[in-house]
């Protein structure tokens, strides 16, 4: 261009140039196009993900309320100091900040630089702060950067070793933010009524995380407050009294409404500390006890029922007809069945006894006649009428259904055909048989309210059991007759002789073959787990039947002796209430 | 009136007006459109730039002629110094403090090396053009500065200087076939200058030939720019409603990515209107290029035109991710006071030469 020689050359020179600065301003336009206008929905999206953040904000959980009116399960608000993940440069000017003002030890501070390294998004500063510290916080927050206090709610359960496997406890599930779920009790049963919905907010935050404005938010729903039919002094009352023995559980049930008034395990647990507070040798404290604390042992474990389940062999015989009430038979100490001699607990003999005398003194050898007579298939229809062999819909999760063995379980469970001396010890509720202490209620209550539908409650208002299925009221009360006996002048008639008027039925259910020397041994020589499962259920008062209590006491020695004290103390104090 | 706006200058004044009303604007939504003292400080720049244009323009052209290789000298001497005593400033050394402006010779010294250059083409015969030796002297006049501020280090700026250079010996006759030899020979031996270059600056290549290699790291930038370009759309978020940028998600907004915030408020018809005004000027400069008689003033037109247009393209291409992050800032619209008298100046020159054929 510059040499006025060769004009072309310059000119063409100078073309290129152009040429090269038109196609690099072609590709900036393409670009430019590919980037706004072919890609924009996802640099929006990107957009937008960079500046909302979604909170959610955590409903209310519904509480448990007693009868009474208590609030068992209520929430306590929770301070807590959260940081979102940042840079390093506002991580440190927020640490200094917040050091001026907390006192974070050295160990906070290592578990803090620990989180950071993982990608969880945001971290906890501290929890649970002090209303002091909230306050020195709440001065400092506007300095803070991507910092905030989040409000959460705990869980707080009054007289928590007393409803502890009643009500149960709530933990945080894995990947569900930090909505509490019941894990046990009616928490468990009744989640979804107590859990609510959760609520969220839109909030536009800075590229420090520091929050900018609200865009939108969804209210959370609460949840509703669940009231239970337990009685909590009552409640209270029976764990008082329960709580001197090592294991033990108790029932106690309205039979005119069939609400469960107090339902108490022992050795119990503290829910509150499952509920989010714990540390590691706590929860190993509680996990490897060798007692199992967090079993319930009222609806939940199975026993062999021992000599209540007499009351069952006792109707059928009678509604079968294998026997009336005033047919005696002899007991002489023992039945004799192919080589092996059944004892009678009394090795002398009752002599010849009708069934009143029989379930009055408990005789086994009655018994072990009269299930020869019945035959298996027989005890089992009237066991199942009674509510044996299933759950008895109690709202409590996993409760035990008990085991009514049959031939053909034992075919289908062992393989080999049923033997005559298992129907004997079926008779006396020994053997293979299990049931639950609840199980055990149950069966009162349907004897008692001549229902077969009778059916037991947590919930105010809950289960409301239409009655079709009626039971013989005849043979029913001769039933009822008898375990008045018991408790006038029978196995019970100790502890259980009282101007109202107490029917139950004592029961001492072996928990091993009793070998030659220990007969007639004192129970407390024995170790601890070679002892008998103590039983007492009745009912009171007589003349107006309406609270059935069953007690049990895991290795407690003879019914009549631990059990039945403990349950004429609840009767005593329900019906002068 | 006539002294101040001369008429024949109607469609630069136009394109200029065009680009500082941007400017404002631009700076005043980067400042999330806050009336502080950053803004003052900007228009108070557009004033001192239009004020330096206006008495560039009325300089006699010959003492540019005359004056260039001092100039030059002038700059030279000053990028040693700033080597030597300069202050330190984001790890670079590129300033000198001259306590009521920091003054950066690097820019300057792309006005000299274009004054210098079209000052030496000008004095030569069209025969010399032609040959080969007589192109070496621009070449080194070219290569010292761009080794000096390459060493600041300031890689950016030494390639664009480089490119104006070598573009100045393009046109004005560098024998063709040596000149795709020397190109094509460097291209070759670019992988060799990776050793010569400063950990962050191998973190940015290779940050821009892998963009996801390090999100929240280096490719954070390029990552947020394009977020915030790419939600522009058609017509952008609007006026002071660029999320990106008004968050602090996007980094540098103020100055090297002030691109990035009108395109994300301004969506991709703004981005244009940008780019339109930028080669209009680019344009307008080659014009009188083409149409003044000087020598002098057409080597230095051309270099002019094209010192704005390799900014402009290394900026926007910076910031939508086309090239790794070099720190160029966008003519007339980034933030600070140097590159704007620079291009001022520019403006003023070539006006100047427009007066004088």
């Amino acid at each position: 261009m510059l040499s006025n020689g060769s004009q072309n050359d310059a000119k063409f020179r100078v073309r290129i140039i152009i040429g090269i600065i038109s196609l690099l301003s072609a590709v900036l336009v393409f670009h430019l196009y590919w980037l706004q206008i072919s890609n924009a929905e996802k640099y929006s999206l990107m957009s937008n993900k960079n500046r909302i953040k979604l909170l959610p904000i955590l409903p209310k959980r519904g509480r448990v309320i007693s009868a009474d009116g208590k609030i068992i399960a209520g929430n306590v608000c929770r301070h807590k100091l959260v940081m979102d993940r940042c840079g390093e440069k506002v991580f440190h000017e927020n640490m200094e900040l917040l050091n001026q003002c907390l006192d974070l030890t050295d160990e906070d501070n290592m578990r803090i630089s620990d989180l950071r390294k993982t990608k969880i998004p945001f971290i906890v500063i501290k929890d649970g702060l002090s209303w002091d510290e909230y306050a020195k916080l709440s001065m400092m927050l506007f300095r803070l950067n991507g910092v905030f206090v989040e409000n959460t709610y705990v869980r707080d359960y009054k007289m928590p070793l007393e409803f502890s496997h009643v009500v149960g406890y709530v933990s945080k599930d894995v990947g569900k933010m930090q909505i509490l779920s019941g894990k046990t009790g009616i928490e468990a049963t009744f989640n979804r009524q107590l859990v609510g919905k959760a609520g969220n907010v839109q909030t536009e935050v800075n590229a420090a995380g520091k929050r900018v404005r609200v865009i939108s938010s969804e209210d959370p729903v609460d949840g509703k407050d669940i009231v239970v039919t337990i009685d909590s002094e009552l409640q209270k009352y029976v764990y008082g009294l329960l709580s001197l023995e090592k294991a033990a559980a108790c029932v106690v049930l309205d039979i005119s409404n069939g609400e469960v008034l107090a339902m108490v395990s022992v050795p119990s647990f503290d829910p509150n500390l499952i509920s989010g507070r714990m540390t590691y040798s706590q929860w190993q404290a509680i996990a490897h006890d060798p007692m199992f604390p967090m079993m319930n042992r009222a609806a939940c474990c199975s026993y062999p029922p021992g000599s209540i389940f007499k009351i069952v062999v006792a109707f059928a015989a009678l509604s079968e007809g294998a026997t009336s009430p005033q047919d005696k038979i002899l007991c002489a100490g023992g039945v004799k069945l192919d080589d092996r001699v059944f004892h009678c607990w009394n090795r002398k003999g009752h002599g010849k006894i009708n069934l009143y005398d029989a379930l009055k003194f408990s005789c086994d050898c009655y018994f072990f006649e009269a299930a020869k007579k019945l035959g298996i298939n027989a005890i089992v229809k009237y066991a199942q009428k009674f509510g044996f062999g299933a759950e008895t819909g109690i709202e409590i999760p996993n409760e035990s259904a008990g085991l009514l063995p049959s031939k053909q379980w034992k075919f289908l469970r062992y393989g080999t055909s049923w033997k005559p001396y298992e129907t004997m010890l079926a008779g006396i509720g020994q053997g293979a048989l299990l049931a639950t202490l609840m199980q055990s209620a149950v069966m009162l209550g349907k004897l008692y309210t001549g229902n077969y539908d009778f059916c037991p409650t947590l919930i105010k208002g809950g289960q409301k059991y239409v009655a079709v299925n009626p039971i013989n009221r005849e043979q029913s009360a001769v039933i009822i007759e008898a375990l008045r006996q018991v408790c006038a002048s029978g196995t019970a008639s100790r502890s259980c002789r009282t101007d109202y008027g107490i029917s139950g039925k004592t029961g001492s259910s072996q928990v091993r073959t009793i070998k030659s020397h220990e007969v007639g041994m004192d129970q407390k020589l024995l170790q601890w787990k070679m002892r008998d499962h103590a039983f007492f259920v009745g009912c009171a008062p007589n003349k107006n039947p309406r609270y059935v209590v069953a007690v049990l006491v895991e290795h407690g020695g003879g019914g009549a002796h631990v059990a039945a004290p403990i349950a004429r103390k609840i009767f005593d104090r329900l019906t002068t209430k | 009136m006539r002294v101040f706006f001369p008429s024949e200058f109607k469609i630069l004044f136009v394109i200029l007006f065009g680009l500082l009303l941007v400017s404002f604007l631009g700076q005043y939504s980067a400042f999330n459109g806050c009336w502080d003292g950053h803004v003052q400080r900007h228009i108070v720049r557009i004033i001192a730039g239009v004020v330096v244009m206006w008495c560039i323009y009325a300089v006699d052209f010959k003492f540019w002629i005359n004056f260039a290789y001092v100039f030059y000298a002038f700059v030279f001497v000053s990028l040693i110094i700033v080597d030597l005593l300069g202050i330190m400033k984001l790890g670079a050394q590129r300033w000198i403090d001259l306590y009521f402006f920091t003054f950066q010779p690097s820019e300057l010294m792309k006005l000299a090396l274009i004054l210098s250059l079209a000052r030496y083409y000008s004095l030569l015969s069209p025969l010399e053009m032609t040959e080969c030796k007589y192109h070496i002297s621009p070449i080194f006049l070219t290569l010292l500065p761009s080794i000096l501020i390459f060493k600041q280090p300031d890689l950016g700026t030494a390639g664009l200087l480089l490119c104006v250079g070598l573009g100045i010996v393009f046109l004005a006759g560098f024998p063709l076939k040596i000149f795709a030899t020397l190109i094509i020979s460097c291209i070759a031996l670019c992988p060799l200058g990776w050793f010569y270059l400063r950990d962050y600056q191998k973190n940015r290549i290779l940050t821009f030939l892998e963009p996801d290699r390090d999100p929240l790291g280096t490719g954070y930038h390029i990552l947020q720019s394009k977020i915030a370009i790419g939600s522009g759309h058609v017509f952008g978020r609007g006026f002071l409603q660029g999320t990106q940028s008004k968050l602090n998600f996007l980094p540098e907004k103020n100055t090297d990515f002030i691109f990035t915030t009108i395109a994300e408020e301004t969506g991709f018809v703004g981005a244009l209107f940008v780019l339109f005004l930028f080669l209009s000027l680019c344009g307008y400069m080659f014009w009188a290029a083409a149409e003044v008689r000087l020598r002098f003033a057409k080597i230095m037109c051309y270099g002019l035109g094209m010192l704005v247009f390799l900014h402009v393209f290394v900026n926007v291409a910076m910031v939508v991710g086309l090239l790794p992050i070099v720190g160029i800032p966008l003519p007339f619209l980034s933030y600070g006071g140097n590159a704007m008298i620079m291009f001022m100046i520019g403006c003023g020159l070539v006006m100047s030469a427009q007066k004088k054929y």
